[in-house]
């Protein structure tokens, strides 16, 4: 649960941000960016709902591709 | 300049390594990384690594589930939890509801969320309820319940807050005679709101060999060699391996909010006991919103049976303080699957168990950690 999700911020309105992560769409609160200079096309951490931290593309490409691998994993290995 | 996990492996068997070591980490990420890319299995022998106190709603008090299902029970009220929670056992008599989940199904109005904001937007849809937010999590998750508490709460909303600190628990296994570990692995995206610096303690006061990872084979691979190379070379020191992410000092604005919102004192970590300084509670101008003192008086422990400890035969306080691996527990496997968890450890994504089996791992029996 601790975990952030890399996404990048398509739109800005105030605290409110649409992100975006391979596809998926979201609403993400920019509450806690407050001393960070935030545009569209940057990426950030995402939890809860909530931007935690801005991060590179580079940072953020790597991270996918993690959860890509974490989630085949599971998938295969399964809970039965 | 970053290398690949192949690289940090050749680092690794590189080092003249004949003691057994413990490398510890503190976070279920962590440990869904290292499980899943399989990488006990490539690391020497010698090398152990154990997952630790990664895990909050793990050691959430048993009592709170319990009140939270007592309240999600009256008539008007609305819980609201991760999901995580909704699975999470406490221990009543045969035919109460023994999880949230069960008194969901007998009538109670209980909903998972994923986002505080979600909690926000229920509590605007239904003025005439009172939405409760049972919130657990460390650090990571407390910040934005800050922030959510921080930019206003709708009147009808209140927060049963379990929120602790990841720090003073790895503090509290050092202090003890048996610390189980001689390296630590510094949870990533704790130290991204809080910074690197919180953990300087460790190698300082405790000569531990300690660095921040990321959560790619890589990052943790290189954390796992700065450990080992620390040990080696006996110079010992607080590293950053997700320096891209994490800074020392962290999120300042994200540590004000969780300030002003919070205060922290002792708390109780389920089947552990009372760890100092290491749980969040709500700040006294936010009373009106502190369901602890809304519905103070609504549950009473004393009579209830083993209330606060973990269900019977369930030994996962000794997995989140790493004192056994999860597979060492009789029930693993057995009794206790993710389809039908018996433990806290097997029903959160971050907990040992659960992280263990979805990982293939399914002998029951292993090797114990020995302390
Ligand atoms: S396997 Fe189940 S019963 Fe055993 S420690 Fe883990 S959660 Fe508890």
């Amino acid at each position: 649960m601790c975990l952030g999700i890399p996404m990048q911020i398509t739109d800005i309105n105030g605290y409110n941000a649409r992100c975006e992560a391979k596809g998926v769409r979201r609403e993400v609160n920019l509450f806690l960016m407050q001393d960070a200079a935030l545009a569209p096309g940057d990426f950030v951490l995402v939890h809860v709902g909530y931007a935690i931290q801005k991060i590179s593309e580079v940072e953020a490409r790597s991270s996918w591709e993690l959860f890509d691998e974490v989630l085949r994993v599971q998938e295969q290995g399964g809970y039965a | 300049m970053s290398h690949d996990a192949a690289y940090w492996l050749r680092q690794i068997r590189s080092l003249h390594l004949t003691q057994r070591t413990r490398i510890m980490n503190v976070c279920g990420g962590h440990e869904r990384s290292i499980t899943m890319a399989g990488l006990r299995s490539v690391l020497p022998s010698t090398i152990e690594l154990i997952p630790g106190p990664g895990c909050p709603v793990c050691v959430c008090p048993e009592e709170d589930v319990y009140q939270a299902i007592q309240l999600a029970l009256q008539e008007n009220i609305i819980l609201v939890a991760f999901g995580d929670m909704l699975r999470v056992p406490v221990n009543v008599p045969k035919g109460e509801a023994h999880t949230l989940e069960q008194a969901r199904a007998a009538g109670a109005d209980i909903r998972p969320i994923a986002s505080p904001q979600e909690a926000i937007a229920l509590a605007h849809a239904v003025p005439d309820k009172h939405v409760v937010f049972f919130a657990a999590g460390f650090e990571t998750t407390m910040a934005p319940v800050a922030a959510m508490v921080a930019a206003g709460m709708p009147e009808n909303l209140s927060l049963l807050l379990s929120g602790r600190l990841t720090w003073p628990a790895v503090a509290m296994l050092l202090a003890s005679d048996t610390p189980g570990f001689h390296g630590l692995v510094a949870p990533g995206h704790v130290s991204t709101v809080m910074g690197a610096q919180e953990w300087e303690f460790v190698p300082q006061h405790y000569h531990i060999p300690t660095a921040v990872a990321g959560f790619t084979a890589e990052s943790l691979l290189a954390a796992f060699y700065s450990i080992l190379r620390q040990l080696e070379s006996g110079k010992v020191f607080l590293d950053n391996c997700y320096g891209t992410v994490v800074s020392n000092t962290g999120n300042h604005r994200a540590q004000e909010i969780l300030q002003d919102v919070f205060s922290v004192t002792d708390a109780n970590w389920r089947g552990v006991g009372i760890i100092p300084a290491s749980g969040f509670t709500l700040q006294a101008a936010y009373r009106a919103h502190d369901a602890r003192v809304l519905f103070a008086h609504t549950v009473d422990h004393t009579q209830r049976k083993r209330a606060g400890a973990m269900p019977p035969g369930c030994d996962c306080a000794r997995v989140v303080l790493g004192r056994i691996y999860p597979n060492a527990c009789r029930l693993y496997g057995r009794a206790c699957t993710p389809r039908n968890p018996v433990g806290p450890c097997m029903v959160s994504e971050e907990g040992a168990c659960r992280i263990w089996w979805s990982g293939g791992l399914r002998a029951p029996t292993a090797p114990t950690v020995s302390a």
